[in-house]
């Protein structure tokens, strides 16, 4: 090192700008978030059951934020594990953090469609279910309903089924109406709303004309109808607890909600609300657990969607969110709840199968148009 | 003895102290030297942390939508001028853009004439304008949804609103989900952003001008028009930019408050985003409204004789 005449330490040109360059890229490292790209430990390593050497913490992104709120202290106590919780109105917020090589997320409950998604690009870890004791406590309709396993692997363990029913005030209605057609129906104008969703409410409008939800083959037709509806709607609902504020404040008599939020105004609420699927049919899909590749606590993750599988784990899950569990809970149901709960044999239910990019985009196309109107 | 020691120590620690200080001193010292003999060093040392941080977090992003931008379906996609042409060659979008822009125009308006009032109500005929300004900017400290939950339960059937309305003997109007709930709305959340620069310029503008003005014969009406208007421009303009660019790419406020009838461009993009997954089209959307944003704040610019003059305007 050149010392000045009395034994300080020089600047020179080129030490400032190799710390100024040192400082900029430890800068730029800490805002952007580098560091570690989780463990090395993966899922299917696991061959016996319970896995060994739990980390001590947990970071889920869970939407079922009451479930979620209970679940971290159930759970932290039982295995000693911190556990954090970041709740999301959107996949995409998750979903972004996966696109961006993810060191943070252990666990997310997503949506089917975005577990397909996520295999495709490769950001899930494979699972173990069969040295998971609880795999065997999700009822076969639900593992054959999701897309979740491929080529042999299995990359998610489900989590609910959701329904996107007609939800009805049950006052207003002597029973519950039999066709999606009560929301074009004059006499109820100004009293019903639709869901701001393009795929959600143009699925509904091909249900109505009576075609296939997921491949519809008469776009016009969808369009000419929902735009038919627009003056007989209060509002376009875009926010879940909007479109439950609708029912709970009988602003609106019928439309589309989710079985979830439909039981958390009734029972919660205490709005006179139910829920049925029409008989043109009704969409349905599935929240599954998953393990982002990247998680730094992939043992501790796994754990816990084991864990969140037990019976009275997904109980609880009913009880706090009202989403049918992807476990068999009757046993565990009051008799208000398991009729709640319960969806008859004929109700035809179509599983919402990712659309293809042509639907899609279609379906976009149209639902602006409408809006637009 | 103790003491003694204690006081030779405590002197040592000061002299360590002196020391420590004088180095530090004299390496500032030299620092200053360095940089005073090396001014594009300095210039760079002084600008490149706030140049850096804009590249990093504005340039980089908007470069990146840029390229995303001509993409076909997804991210990595074949280039493409598809979205472009889909977004430019379509009815329905301009449509909408249509709509935002005379939406925005309303939002504006209302603001302005609201919050210049206001300004020039606080800084004319108050001494509590501390007091009157902090509760301008008050609604900030609250989240932006739960502001517009509260509109809700304000302008909703039964709500607050039309229960007071009913409770004087007057006909409820049933404001939400429409567009003067819309407005309503608006207003309320960007009026702060207006009544600062407002606030600022009229504190700058001279009262005697105001009194010259009178003491020559002109009215209250001409008054402003030829001395507090053209005097406070630049600050009018910052407001109008302010709240007229946030307008333009909103999607909150006429998705809980608007109903059927109020599709702004920024609910657009955001279904391309969040829904619909064709990142690249919302992209190219937001890049021709980016466009369009750039081109109306240069538009404000020429109009207001230099935006970011923050002096009075000539009068």
């Amino acid at each position: 090192m050149r010392e000045f005449d009395d034994g300080r330490p020089t600047v020179n040109r080129r030490r400032f700008v190799q710390g100024a360059t040192a400082a900029g890229i430890t800068a730029a490292a800490g805002c952007l978030g580098g560091g570690g790209s989780g463990s090395d430990r993966a899922p299917m390593d696991v061959e016996e059951w319970p896995p060994e050497d739990l980390e001590s913490n947990l970071n889920m992104w869970n939407w079922y934020d009451s479930w979620a709120d209970w679940a971290i202290d159930a759970f932290g106590d039982e295995f000693d594990v911190q556990v954090s919780n970041t709740g999301f109105s959107s996949p995409d917020q998750w979903y972004s953090q996966l696109e961006a090589d993810n060191s943070e997320i252990d666990n997310v409950a997503a949506t089917t469609n975005w577990v397909e998604r996520s295999i495709e690009n490769d950001y899930l870890h494979e699972l173990p279910v069969d040295v998971m004791p609880n795999w065997e406590n999700i009822s076969d309709r639900i593992k054959e309903a999701s897309s979740f396993q491929q080529d042999g692997s299995v990359y998610a363990v489900p989590e609910a089924l959701v329904l996107y029913p007609l939800t009805y005030n049950d006052e207003y209605f002597d029973e519950a109406p039999g066709s999606w057609g009560v929301l074009w129906d004059d006499e109820h104008e100004g009293d019903l709303c639709m869901w701001d969703n393009a795929t959600v409410s143009c699925q509904i409008a091909a249900m109505y004309t009576g075609q296939d939800p997921i491949q519809p083959d008469d776009f016009d037709e969808i369009q000419e109808v929902l735009v038919q509806q627009k003056p007989l709607l209060q509002t376009y609902w875009g926010d879940y607890q909007q479109g439950m504020s609708l029912f709970v404040n009988e602003d609106v008599v019928a439309g589309p909600l989710t079985m979830g939020r439909t039981y958390s105004a009734r029972f919660q609420e205490g709005a006179p609300v139910h829920y049925t699927a029409p008989d043109e049919g009704a969409m349905y899909t599935s929240d599954l657990f998953v393990i982002p590749k990247g998680s730094p606590n992939p043992m501790a993750s796994l754990q816990f969607t084991n864990w969140a599988s037990e019976t009275e784990n997904a109980a609880k899950l009913f009880e706090t969110m009202g989403y049918q569990p992807a476990v068999d809970i009757s046993d565990e149901l009051s008799e208000e709840d398991a009729e709640f709960t319960n969806w008859p044999d004929d109700w035809n239910l179509v599983f919402s199968e990712t659309l293809s990019d042509e639907v899609r985009s279609r379906y976009d196309e149209i639902w602006t148009a409408v809006k637009a109107a | 003895m103790a003491g003694r020691s204690d006081a030779t120590g405590e002197s040592a620690a000061t002299g360590r102290v002196d020391a420590l200080v004088e180095s530090a001193g004299g390496r500032l010292d030299d620092l200053a030297a360095y940089f005073r003999e090396r001014p594009r060093l300095r210039t760079l040392a002084v600008a490149g942390p706030p140049y850096a941080t804009l590249v990093l977090f504005f340039a980089v992003p908007l470069l990146a939508m840029l390229v995303v931008s001509f993409q076909t379906g997804s991210i990595g996609g074949p280039w493409t001028l598809s979205n472009y042409a889909e977004f430019l060659g379509s009815e329905i979008y301009l449509t909408v853009v249509w709509r935002t822009l005379l939406v925005s125009l309303q939002v504006t308006a209302i603001v302005s004439i609201v919050g210049y009032a206001l300004a020039y109500s606080i800084v004319r005929f108050s001494r509590r304008t501390t007091l009157l300004l902090l509760l301008v900017i008050l609604p900030f400290w609250t989240s932006y949804i739960i502001r517009m939950y509260a509109w809700i339960n304000i302008l909703q059937s039964d709500g607050v609103l039309d229960s007071t309305l009913n409770a004087v003997g007057l006909p409820a109007l049933g404001l939400l989900y429409s567009g003067p709930a819309v407005l309503i709305g608006f207003t309320y959340v960007w009026l702060p952003l207006a009544v600062l620069p407002f606030y600022a310029s009229l504190t700058n503008m001279d009262p005697d001008l105001i009194e010259a003005s009178k003491d020559l014969g002109a009215g209250p009406v001409r008054t402003f028009a030829s001395v507090t208007l053209p005097t406070t421009i630049n600050g009018v303009v910052t407001g109008v930019v302010l709240v007229f660019i946030p307008t333009f790419g909103s999607f909150i406020t006429p998705r809980l408050l608007g109903g059927t009838n109020n599709i702004m461009i920024g609910m657009v993009i955001e279904n391309q985003f969040k829904s619909a997954f064709n990142w690249p089209f919302g992209a190219a959307i937001g890049m021709v409204i980016s466009v369009v944003v750039v081109a109306l704040l240069v538009l404000g610019t020429r109009l207001g004789g230099g935006l970011f003059d923050t002096g009075g305007g000539e009068a």
